[in-house]
C-alpha cells in the first residue's frame, strides 16, 4: 500500500453509497418477486393442501377389500411426506358370535397383509403401525380409528368379489367415503378389473 | 382397408424454461459489459461532463429500456427489434432495423474481445496494446476465431455460468462503488471538475454519443423472450431491473471517477498530480479498462480489486463477445425465416447442427474490423492516412463510432414501432405499458399514444445526428453498411418473386394467438381473443 494514499470520507459520499446499496437491493428483490399467476397459486394451494391431507395415513384392510397395491402408494407418500402410517385390518364380527371370538382363517390372513404392509414400508425406508382389530361394523370401527388417531387420509382398496361384478366400490367403501371426517383415497386396481376387460374387448371389435 | 394419414405433428417449440434470474442474467451479460467500455472512452471526450453525457443518454435509454419492455412482453417471440419493426412498420423498415443490430452485434463481436484483452493487459503487460500491437491484435483475432468455432461446433456457455458471473460481477461492481463513495468521493473535486473541465458542444455530443454504447443490449433480453415462462409477467421485472442496474451503474461511475481523490496519488509525465478522469484523454491503453483502474484506487477495496475486477471483466466481456456471435447468427436466422435475408442464413451444418453460414460471415465481417481498427497501430505508415483522411480515428474509436450509429439507427425504428404497434394492433393485451399515454381514436378503434416515446424517439434521433456529427467514420461506414444491406435486400426480393417496397402478407392475428397459448399467461389468450371478437363485431355494424 502506498504510504501516502490518505482517506477522506465525507458525509455526502456516505449517504449515495448507503442509497446505492438500496437501491441495487430494492430492485432485485422486486425483480425475484413477481406475482404468481392463478395456475402457480392452484398449484402452490395443492401443495400445501397435500402436506395437511397426508400428516398421518391410515390404510386400511379387511377380508373382503384388497388394499395391498394401495398399500406401496401410501408408503411412498408418506416417506415424501413424512407421514405416520398405520396399516388397520378389520375383522368383521357376524352377530351370531360373540365379539371376541377366535376366527382363525381371518386373523392368519391379517397376518399376511400386515406382514406385507410391514415389508413393504420398510422397502420404502419408513416405519409402520401395524393393528388388527375386530368389530361389528367395519365401517364403524375404521371411523373410530381414525377419530383416535387424528388421521389426515385413509387409503382403501377395492372390492375383492366386486371387482369380477363390475362394481369394485362395496357398500362399505362407499359408506366410509360418505361419513369419514377425513380425506379418503380409494384405489381400484386396473389389471383384474371388468372396465379394462371391457375397454379391450372394444378395442378388438372390428371397425366398419 | 387403408389406414387413415394422420395430421402432421405441430412444429417443434421452443420450451419456456427461462426464469426471472435467467432472463436478466442473459441481458446483464450483454448489457453489464457496455460501462466496461464505454467509461474510459467518454471520460476521455467529455472530461467534466462525463456524468451530464450518461444522464443523457440514460434518460433516452430509460425511455428505449421501457419501449422493449412494452414490446417484448407483448410479442414475446425471439425476433427482438427487428420482429417488433417489421410487425409495426413492414418488411423494408424491418430490414433495415434488422441489418442496424446485425452491424452492432458484429462490431460487438469484436469490440468487446479488444476490451477483453484491454482489461486481460492489467495482469499481463505483454498485452498492452501501445507497447506490443502485434500481440494485441494477435490475442484479439485469437479470440474471435475461437469463440467462431466454439460456436460453430456446437458448445453453447451454460446460462447457470452466465447467472453466476452476473452475479459476481453486480456484487464486485456494487462494492466499488459503496467503498468508492463512501472513502474517495469528494463533492468538492466534483465540482470543481465540472467547472473547470467543462468539454466543447462538439465533444459534449462526441461523449453523449459514445455514453448511448454503455446501454446496448436490450435486445437480448427481447431474443430471450420466447423463451422465458409467463414473459408478461417477467420481462417487465427483468427488464426494468436491468434498466435500473445500469443507469444506477453508469451514473455512479461518471460521478465517482469526476468526484474521486483517488486513493494512490497519480503522477504525470511531467511529475505533477493528475486528477482520476485525466489518465483517459489521448491515452487508449486506459479507455480500454477503465472501470479497472478505478476499482484500484477504491480506497481498501481497491487492494482486492486491481486483481480480481480485470479477470471479472475480462469474463464478462468475452461473454458479451460471445453474445455477439451467437446474437448476429440468430437474428441473421430470424431475418431469413420473415423472408427478409436469403435462405443460407438459415443452413445449419449436417454434422454440428448449428448455423454454421451465418457463424462464419459475421466473424468474418468481425475480423475485417479488427483489421480496420488495428491498422494505424500494426503499420505506422497508415497513421498519416488515418490522421488526413480519417481524422485520426482508428482503434477502439473506430469500433465504437459504428457501434453507436448501428444502436441509435435500430433504437430510432423501434420507438416508431411502438408507436405505430399502438395503433395498428390496440387489442394485443399489454400487461405493461410506458408510462404517459395519450388517449386517441384510429381507425375507429381507441387505443393511446405513448408520450415517453415520442420523447425517446428524438433523444435517440439527436444521438443519432450526434453520432454522424462527430464520428468521421462512422457517419461514412454506417450508411454504407445500410445501403448495402438495402441492396441484397432488394436483389433477394426480386429473385424471391416478393414485393420490394411492400409488406409479404402474414396473418399476425393466428400468429399472436399461437405466441400467448404458449406463453404460460393464458388469461391473456382469453384477453386477446375477446378483443378481437369485439372488434369485429363492431367493424361488421360500422360496415
Amino acid at each position: 500500500m502506498n504510504p501516502d494514499a490518505t482517506v477522506h470520507p465525507h458525509i455526502v459520499g456516505a449517504a449515495i453509497a448507503i442509497a446505492l446499496f438500496a437501491m441495487i437491493a430494492a430492485t432485485f428483490w422486486w425483480m425475484l418477486h413477481p406475482p404468481s399467476s392463478f395456475v402457480e397459486r392452484q398449484a402452490k394451494k395443492a401443495a400445501s393442501e397435500l402436506e395437511r391431507m397426508v400428516g398421518s395415513i391410515i390404510v386400511l384392510f379387511t377380508p373382503e377389500i384388497v388394499s395391498s397395491h394401495m398399500m406401496a402408494l401410501a408408503a411412498k407418500l408418506a416417506r415424501g411426506e413424512r407421514s405416520e402410517l398405520l396399516a388397520l385390518y378389520v375383522i368383521e364380527m357376524p352377530y351370531t358370535l360373540p365379539p371376541d371370538a377366535e376366527m382363525p382363517l381371518e386373523e392368519r390372513a391379517a397376518l399376511d397383509a400386515l406382514g406385507a404392509a410391514e415389508t413393504i414400508a420398510k422397502n420404502n425406508g419408513i416405519s409402520v403401525r401395524t393393528e388388527i382389530v375386530k368389530a361389528r361394523s367395519t365401517k364403524q370401527a375404521v371411523l373410530d380409528i381414525a377419530k383416535r388417531e387424528r388421521a389426515n387420509l385413509l387409503v382403501v382398496g377395492d372390492h375383492r368379489e366386486g371387482r369380477y361384478l363390475g362394481a369394485p366400490l362395496s357398500r362399505t367403501i362407499e359408506e366410509i367415503a360418505a361419513d369419514a371426517k377425513c380425506d379418503v383415497l380409494i384405489g381400484v386396481e386396473g389389471k383384474h378389473g371388468t372396465l379394462l376387460v371391457g375397454e379391450a374387448a372394444d378395442d378388438q371389435t372390428p371397425h366398419t | 382397408m387403408a389406414t387413415a394419414k394422420t395430421a402432421p405433428a405441430h412444429p417443434p417449440e421452443l420450451r419456456r424454461a427461462v426464469t426471472a434470474w435467467g432472463s436478466f442474467s442473459w441481458g446483464y451479460s450483454d448489457v453489464g459489459a457496455d460501462i466496461f467500455v464505454g467509461l474510459g472512452l467518454v471520460l476521455a471526450a467529455a472530461a467534466g461532463a462525463t456524468n451530464v453525457a450518461f444522464l443523457f443518454a440514460g434518460i433516452v435509454y430509460v425511455c428505449i429500456g421501457l419501449a422493449y419492455t412494452e414490446l417484448a412482453a407483448a410479442y414475446p417471440f425471439a425476433g427482438g427489434g427487428p420482429y417488433f419493426v417489421l410487425r409495426g412498420l413492414g418488411d423494408i423498415f424491418g430490414f433495415i432495423a434488422g441489418w442496424a443490430v446485425l452491424l452492432d452485434f458484429t462490431i460487438d463481436i469484436t469490440l468487446f474481445a479488444w476490451s477483453c484483452v484491454d482489461y486481460s493487459s492489467q495482469l499481463l503487460p505483454s498485452l498492452v496494446g501501445s507497447s506490443h500491437p502485434w500481440i494485441h491484435f494477435g490475442a484479439v483475432l485469437s479470440l474471435i476465431v475461437a469463440l467462431c468455432a466454439l460456436n460453430v461446433i456446437g458448445v453453447r456457455e451454460s446460462t447457470a455460468f452466465n447467472g453466476v458471473v452476473a452475479a459476481l460481477d453486480i456484487v464486485s461492481e456494487t462494492s466499488i462503488l459503496c467503498f468508492g463513495f463512501l472513502f474517495a468521493f469528494a463533492p468538492r473535486i466534483l465540482i470543481h471538475t465540472m467547472a473547470t473541465a467543462w468539454p466543447s458542444p462538439y465533444q459534449l455530443m462526441l461523449g453523449t454519443s459514445l455514453a448511448i454504447i454503455s446501454f446496448v443490449g436490450l435486445e437480448s433480453i427481447s431474443q430471450a423472450a420466447q423463451e422465458t415462462y409467463r414473459p408478461a409477467s417477467i420481462i417487465p421485472r427483468t427488464s426494468t431491473s436491468l434498466i435500473l442496474t445500469i443507469l444506477i451503474f453508469a451514473l455512479s461511475y461518471s460521478n465517482l471517477a469526476l468526484g474521486m481523490q483517488p486513493w494512490h496519488p497519480i503522477v504525470g509525465p511531467h511529475g505533477q498530480h493528475l486528477a482520476f478522469w485525466q489518465i483517459f484523454p489521448n491515452n487508449p491503453d486506459n479507455q480500454g479498462k477503465a472501470v479497472a483502474l478505478l476499482a484500484a484506487q477504491v480506497p481498501y477495496w481497491g487492494a482486492l480489486a486491481a486483481f480480481y475486477v480485470p479477470v471479472l471483466g475480462a469474463i464478462l466481456l468475452l461473454i458479451s463477445s460471445n453474445s455477439g456471435v451467437f446474437g448476429s447468427s440468430r437474428i441473421a436466422y430470424s431475418m431469413s425465416r420473415l423472408d427478409l435475408l436469403p435462405s443460407v442464413f438459415q443452413r445449419v451444418h449436417p454434422r454440428f447442427r448449428t448455423p454454421a453460414v451465418s457463424l462464419v460471415a459475421f466473424c468474418g465481417l468481425a475480423v475485417v474490423t479488427l483489421v480496420f481498427a488495428s491498422l494505424p497501430s500494426l503499420f505506422p505508415g497508415a497513421v498519416a492516412f488515418y490522421r488526413d483522411v480519417l481524422h485520426g480515428e482508428g482503434g477502439l474509436d473506430f469500433l465504437a463510432d459504428l457501434y453507436a450509429f448501428g444502436a441509435a439507427t435500430s433504437y430510432s425504428f423501434v420507438f416508431l414501432a411502438l408507436i405505430a404497434l399502438r395503433l395498428v394492433d390496440p387489442y394485443t393485451p399489454r400487461k405493461f405499458k410506458i408510462p404517459l399515454n395519450a388517449p386517441v381514436r384510429f381507425r375507429g378503434e381507441k387505443t393511446s399514444i405513448p408520450v415517453l416515446g415520442i420523447v425517446g424517439f428524438f433523444g435517440i434521433f439527436s444521438i443519432l445526428v450526434f453520432t454522424l456529427m462527430t464520428h468521421p467514420i462512422g457517419r461514412i461506414a454506417g450508411p454504407l453498411w445500410l445501403a448495402a444491406g438495402v441492396v441484397l435486400y432488394f436483389v433477394y426480393r426480386r429473385h424471391r418473386g416478393l414485393p420490394f417496397l411492400r409488406s409479404h402478407p402474414r396473418n399476425w392475428r393466428q400468429h399472436q394467438i399461437d405466441i400467448l397459448r404458449t406463453s404460460g399467461d393464458l388469461e391473456l389468450l382469453d384477453q386477446y381473443t375477446a378483443a378481437l371478437k369485439a372488434a369485429d363485431e363492431r367493424a361488421a355494424e360500422r360496415a
